[in-house]
């Protein structure tokens, strides 16, 4: 997929999110859903790979355009990421007292809380299929649960999981 | 406040942006850290204005501080600066990690590894999910919050709507929709 499309196909993604994961129900619908550039699993390896590195959570964006379009996909990727951050300054300049606005904070909540549901459609399929069987169930439950109830850090998760995924293979 | 010039500018980007694991609010505490009370270049209450901007402007939140706070200290110049320093060395990781992982796919044990790795990003999202929730969760407001994110995950899921017109009718119902 050519570079400027993917640019903007992602900073659609980007500029209707509000924090760095929730725009992955965007860009499921128009790179795996619409366009097929990408399957399911590829864009669970992107979110896993940006995961392990570390920075922003919208590096996904980079993986996912690497994937699409290789080294200029990865550029078109960080650059829908870094775009929408320098609207803050915009709105810093002349809209600063604005955000103390109720309704434009009960906005910006209803907002968040419909990517939230957005955020989990978009799990069910990714995990229609990563779950193979009660093991691999396991593996999910058990990161959801970490990573909602400790402070661990998610790369530690990632390497475990990694972890439990050669020894089901290689002891079963 | 002091000019603290670009080039020292960046260095403080990207050091915190890039070195700082766990997503944004460990990264902002840091950043606040070095930026307010450690060199004095940004003031308290412009360090919570520039937050509270941050999460409600479009994309990942600790951009948005990076680029309002390198504004505030050096300009146009100085967002642009924290903005490239605090990404783009991860950025680069990310690729690397990525592009290796491809060209590995074809062998066994990393593709025995990665199905670990993709039923745990299946709970990472869950969790993603839950995180957002949770700061919303809160007394007189709970039914209202579940009814949103219900209906826009029915409607994505159940109904195959676009998440934009989604995301769109719940910025009109939060706006109408008074809390009691």
């Amino acid at each position: 997929m050519s570079w400027p499309i993917l640019y903007l196909l992602l900073l659609k993604a980007t500029l209707t999110s509000f924090s760095g994961l929730s725009s992955i129900a965007v860009v499921r619908d128009d790179l795996v859903v619409r366009r097929h550039v990408l399957t399911d699993r590829q864009l669970n390896n992107a979110v896993a790979m940006a995961r392990l590195s570390p920075g922003p959570n919208g590096l996904y964006l980079v993986c996912v355009g690497q994937i699409a379009g290789g080294i200029p996909g990865a550029m078109a990727g960080a650059a829908a990421m870094m775009t929408p951050a320098f609207l803050i300054v915009p709105i810093l300049a002349r809209f600063g007292r604005r955000a103390e606005n109720p309704a434009v904070k009960r906005c910006i909540r209803a907002v968040i809380l419909a990517a939230a549901g957005l955020v989990l459609a978009s799990t069910i399929p990714l995990a229609r299929d990563a779950i193979v069987g009660p093991a691999t169930a396991g593996i999910a439950i058990a990161t959801c649960a970490a990573l909602v109830l400790t402070r661990i850090d998610t790369a530690w998760v990632i390497a475990l999981a990694a972890l439990c995924g050669l020894v089901l293979r290689y002891t079963t | 406040m002091p000019d603290p010039g670009l080039r020292s500018l960046a260095g403080i980007f990207l050091r915190i942006g890039n070195l700082t694991f766990g997503g944004g609010d460990p990264t902002m505490a840091a950043l606040q850290r070095e930026l307010v009370e450690r060199r004095g270049w940004l003031s308290a209450e412009s360090h919570g204005l520039i937050y509270a901007l941050a999460r409600v402007t479009p994309g990942t939140n600790v951009l948005a501080y990076c680029a309002g706070a390198g504004w505030k200290t050096g300009g146009w110049p100085g967002a642009v600066v924290a903005v490239l320093a605090a990404s783009l060395p991860s950025s680069i990781v990310a690729y690397l990690l990525i592009a290796g992982y491809q060209s590995m796919e074809a062998i066994p044990w990393a593709r025995a590894a990665m199905s670990g790795v993709a039923a745990s990003v299946a709970g990472m999202m869950a969790a993603g999910a839950i995180l957002l929730l949770r700061p919303q969760w809160r007394e007189g407001r709970r039914v209202r919050s579940a009814i949103v994110a219900a209906a826009a995950l029915v409607l994505s899921h159940q109904f195959e709507w676009q998440p934009v017109p989604i995301l769109a009718i719940a910025a009109a119902a939060g706006y109408f929709w008074e809390e009691q």
